[in-house]
């Protein structure tokens, strides 16, 4: 451009010169009246040059938006032109990237997100401990700012009317400020609210005071009763703010009685929680607690726990401790779906470019017609930026679903799991991810194609293509036989899992489960321990109600229900065999206190003797059942019925009444489980505060458990009745974690099958179209359109077939790592390791059809007229 | 600055039109342009050659004229220009109040008392 201002003014002053000259003047005279007429030559230059320097860049920037407007209306033209096409590659990249999206909104919530604290990278968590050495710790630490502590609590709630069993915890009362966090109504706890004899107070969860208190803005002052005593609520906590756990609904203070040594020191489970001073690291905290605790257990000698004690005790930030184990699994998944969208990425550009040998003709056209090779790459780029625009939408929406799908079948326990949403920075990373996977995509294909017609002017002709594109076809084959194996493993893997749940579904727990209905029946402790036969006389009364219900065939009470929480064993003395309980006892896997109708109702028959009955008091002799592995265990040749077995320490002998099966009690893959059961009427004073009520109806389930609640509570409304679930449903969430692993496998399986399928789809569209012409030929030269077919479906078959070789030769060694997980089926089940590869190459039949039909309808009269 | 009229300030505007009306005669280069206003004028306006090329790019940016690269009648490589139809459109309607406006000072100069 300066080079045509320089030429237009010199053009001028030549002119202007020449005429001078014609009108008489010396050379020297006639330049310098040119140059005086025509003024400050430098600065109009300049003028000049800027205008126009300005003028191309606007008009540069108008046309490529221009241009951009008319590459997009073109590429929404050419995908609505192929439909098949496009819904194959949109699919294929929403998978991707809502696979992405989903996995990518767990990681960020649970891994990348900071804590919602005040500075929460310095947060830091020191073990538990009990409340002497927490105020111990806290005095004696200086690379800890500020200590607090906290225990996990559940207790009946009552807020003046029917009471509920919820989680708490009780917090030192710096825990709040430690945290950076306060109430949105009221206040935080005050230092003196931790005192003994003080007021009780409470703070309650935002969700607790929605659901109890509809929201009311004058809750504080308002008082609710916590295990029987009475407690003032002085805050509402934001709906954000779930410490230690996402179920907590209150927050009480822990009360220190400086004066109670046994309380102070004896109660352990205080779980430490503190904040690193300003300019302290981690390795000075760590290294000044292993001082302070040999400091501990010499200015406390009447407390002694040895000379290992703490040694392995440590400090670890808080988001690691919350975090854990899911940290690295996630991350893998993470890695997983990335594996996911760089196939689904492949696979689109494969499509591509089968698409770009069929479109060969109009891109050489367009070539032709002038639009210059950059030109036609932005065209193809734009395409298919606009198909990862479509699968970003469905992507989205997708990965929406997933999320749903993912938190809804989580298992209880997944740190942070109420913080997984689509936010931000998930659409964000999808947006990122989408317009990197169409550029990714779009510019390979984009470029290879205008080469191809560069070099080979295919407006003439062009016949010469037939046998080009080999290295292609080597690559994406290989691309292919990897997703294919990749898809194989994941589909073994998924399979094996599928088959192990569904075994383990099939387990008979040993009881009755469909017409059985379970309910948690609390009692406060304050009223158990200042009115033990009361409450007994309670669970005594909801009984005998309970067998009293319409449709009701049998009820009892139990204190642990198998499969919903841990049945505890004890050790046991068993007379002539254990009898001295100095020495290691043997343990009993699990122990039972039942009422007499509990193997009824359960429908758990009665092998040998005989159940429970009335007879079996508090003064009759005492008399036990066990479950046959037990029986089997300790007289393994005689007969159980009659021996008699112990507790520890001096209690009387306990007689072996009847025998029982086995039934399943911590989880439905027991092996063995030796119960031993004992009468409620004889064992009440092991009552802990909580039992179960079990009740067989011929109604519907669903609607007993309202009845049963109500009936509790008609007898008592401080009783919280809690968990009422069937007996299926017990056993049901008792798999959760199986399920969720299952499901998870099973979806990656499936996505690593369909993607696999298009990537058949993809290749074998490409080769057709590249051999289009020798088809053709083939066929003109009369080979029958089937061994053209046939020719097609062998090259997939080809590839499926080295794929699922390969694959299930993977999946030999990977399954081994599954074994842990895998129930009632091997890890190299034949069954399976046979189904895959026939279900492969029918999937590959499946995906080169539509090609091998197309290469069918090659032209033979219209190829030979091109050659 | 209004007080203070420069001889360019007049030129700005008028240059334009006499640019426009040069190029009636048919598509001209610069060089030609001001050949023709200096032989229209008489030299009376005696206008720096040099700003005859800002105001072709300013008229160009409004799309009164356009451009194009030829060979000169000397067989020299110069740059064309040729009046658009709303170049010509543009022409007329300042032409109309130009002429209004100086006949209107033209009668008011010439009424009594003469000025010399």
């Amino acid at each position: 451009m300066p080079a045509d201002v320089d030429d237009e003014l010199a053009f001028h002053l030549e002119m202007r010169v020449e005429r001078n000259i014609a009108l008489g003047m010396s050379a020297a005279e006639a330049r310098r009246e040119a140059i005086e007429r025509f003024g400050d030559v430098g600065s109009v230059r300049a003028a000049l040059v800027d205008h126009d320097r300005r003028k191309h860049t606007t008009r540069q920037r108008a046309e490529y938006v221009a241009d951009f407007v008319q590459d997009l209306k073109f590429g929404v033209r050419a995908l609505r032109r192929s439909p098949a096409f496009t819904i194959a590659a949109t699919l294929t990249l929403a998978l991707g990237i809502g696979a992405n999206t989903a996995i990518f909104s767990v990681v960020n919530a649970v891994v990348l997100r900071p804590l919602p604290y005040k500075q929460p990278d310095r947060l830091v968590t020191i073990g538990h401990g009990s409340t002497g050495e927490y105020l111990a710790v806290r005095d004696r630490l200086h690379a800890i700012a500020d200590l607090a502590a906290w225990t996990p609590a559940t207790h009946p709630v009552d807020i003046g009317g029917e009471a509920v069993r919820l989680n708490g915890a009780a917090i030192t009362t710096n825990l709040l400020s430690l945290l950076g966090v306060s109430p949105i109504i009221g206040h935080g706890f005050m230092p003196t609210d931790g005192n003994y004899g003080n007021a009780n107070v409470v703070l309650i969860s935002h969700g607790f005071w929605q659901r109890a208190f509809a929201g009311a803005s004058d809750v504080i002052g308002r008082k609710i009763s916590i295990e029987g005593s009475s407690y003032t609520i002085v805050g509402v906590m934001p709906s954000s703010f779930h410490y230690p756990s996402d179920d907590v609904e209150y927050w009480q203070p822990i009360i220190v009685n400086p004066q109670n040594l046994g309380q102070v020191w004896g109660i352990a489970g205080r779980q430490l929680i503190g904040r690193l001073a300003a300019n302290a690291t981690l390795a000075q905290a760590r290294a000044e607690l292993q001082s302070v605790w040999p400091s501990l257990r010499r200015a406390n000698p009447l407390w002694d726990p040895g000379p290992d004690y703490r040694a392995h005790t440590t400090v670890t930030p808080l988001q690691t401790e919350l975090v854990g184990s899911a940290r690295a699994l996630l991350w893998m998944l993470f890695g997983a779906t990335l594996l996911v969208l760089l196939i689904a990425c492949v696979n689109v550009a494969n499509l591509l470019l089968a698409r770009a040998v069929m479109r060969e003709r109009e891109l050489a056209v367009r070539a032709a017609l002038g639009g210059g090779r950059s030109r036609l790459v932005r065209q193809l780029v734009t395409e298919s930026l606009v198909l990862a625009a479509l699968g970003a939408v469905l992507g989205v929406m997708l990965g929406w679903l997933a999320v749903r799908g993912l938190v809804a079948a989580m298992p209880a326990g997944m740190p942070r799991a109420d913080e997984i949403s689509m936010s931000g920075a998930v659409l964000a990373f999808a947006l990122a991810i989408s317009i990197g996977t169409g550029l990714l995509f779009g510019l390979i294909p984009a470029l290879r194609a205008t080469r191809a017609n560069g070099s080979h002017s295919s407006v003439a002709g062009g016949g010469r293509r037939a046998t080009v594109g080999g290295s292609h076809l080597r690559i994406s084959g290989a691309l292919v036989i990897g997703e294919v194996a990749l898809a194989v493993m994941l589909v073994t893997a998924s399979l094996l899992l599928v088959r192990s749940f569904a075994a383990l579904r099939a387990i008979e727990p040993g009881f009755e489960t469909t017409h059985v209905v379970a309910a948690r029946i609390s009692v406060p402790d304050a009223r158990f321990t200042g009115d033990t036969q009361g409450v007994l006389a309670f669970y005594q009364n909801v009984l005998d109600r309970a067998k009293a219900l319409p449709g009701v065939r049998g009820a009892a009470l139990v204190d642990h229900l198998p499969l919903a929480e841990p049945v505890w064993g004890i050790a046991a003395r068993v007379q002539g065999q254990f009898e001295d309980f100095t020495h290691t006892l043997p343990m009993i896997d699990h122990m039972q206190m039942v009422t007499t109708g509990y193997f009824a109702t359960m429908g758990i028959g009665v092998v040998r003797g005989r159940a429970f009955d009335l007879t079996d008091r508090g003064g009759a002799p005492p008399v036990a059942v066990v479950s046959q592995s037990l029986a089997k265990r300790f007289w393994p040749n005689g007969d159980a019925i009659g021996q008699r077995v112990g507790f520890p320490y001096a209690s009387p002998w306990i007689t072996i009444v009847g025998i029982v099966p086995d039934t399943k009690q911590d989880s439905l893959r027991d092996t063995s489980s030796a119960t031993l059961y004992v009468p409620w009427a004889q064992a009440s004073r092991r009552f802990n505060g909580e039992l179960w009520l079990v009740a067989r109806t011929t109604r519907d389930p669903a609607a007993s458990g309202a009845t049963i609640r109500r009936l509790v509570h008609d007898i008592d409304r401080a009783m919280p009745v809690s968990d009422v679930r069937t007996m299926d449903a017990v056993i049901s969430d008792s798999v959760t974690k199986s399920r969720f692993t299952t499901l998870l496998v099973a979806a990656f399986a499936l996505l690593a099958l369909a993607l696999g399928a298009v990537g058949i789809y993809g290749v074998m569209s490409y080769l057709v179209g590249e051999r289009r012409r020798e088809m053709g030929i083939r066929i003109a030269l009369g080979a029958s359109r089937a061994s053209v077919m046939q020719l097609v479906l062998l090259r997939a078959a080809w590839l499926a077939g080295v794929g699922a070789a390969i694959g299930i030769a993977g999946a030999m060694v990977a399954t081994r790592s599954l074994r842990q997980w895998l129930y009632g089926v091997s890890a190299t089940d034949p069954a399976t390791f046979l189904l895959v590869p026939v279900l492969f190459l029918a999937v590959a039949a499946l995906a080169s059809s539509a090609p091998a039909l197309r290469a069918t309808r090659a032209d033979p009269a219209g190829t030979l007229r091109e050659e | 600055m209004p007080t203070q009229r420069e001889p360019g300030d007049l030129l700005q505007g008028t240059l334009g039109i006499l640019i426009l009306k040069s190029l009636l005669l048919g598509p001209a280069h610069g060089y030609a342009i001001s050949r023709w206003i200096e032989d229209a004028t008489r030299d009376v306006l005696r206008i720096e050659e040099g700003s005859l090329y800002p105001a072709l790019r300013r008229l160009e940016d409004r799309a009164w004229v356009t451009s194009e690269w030829g060979l000169s009648e000397n067989n020299r490589r110069a740059r064309f220009y040729t009046i658009t139809a709303a170049g010509r459109k543009h022409l007329r309607d300042e032409a109309t109040v130009w002429l209004r406006y100086s006949q209107a000072v033209t009668r008011v100069l010439r009424t009594d008392p003469a000025i010399a």
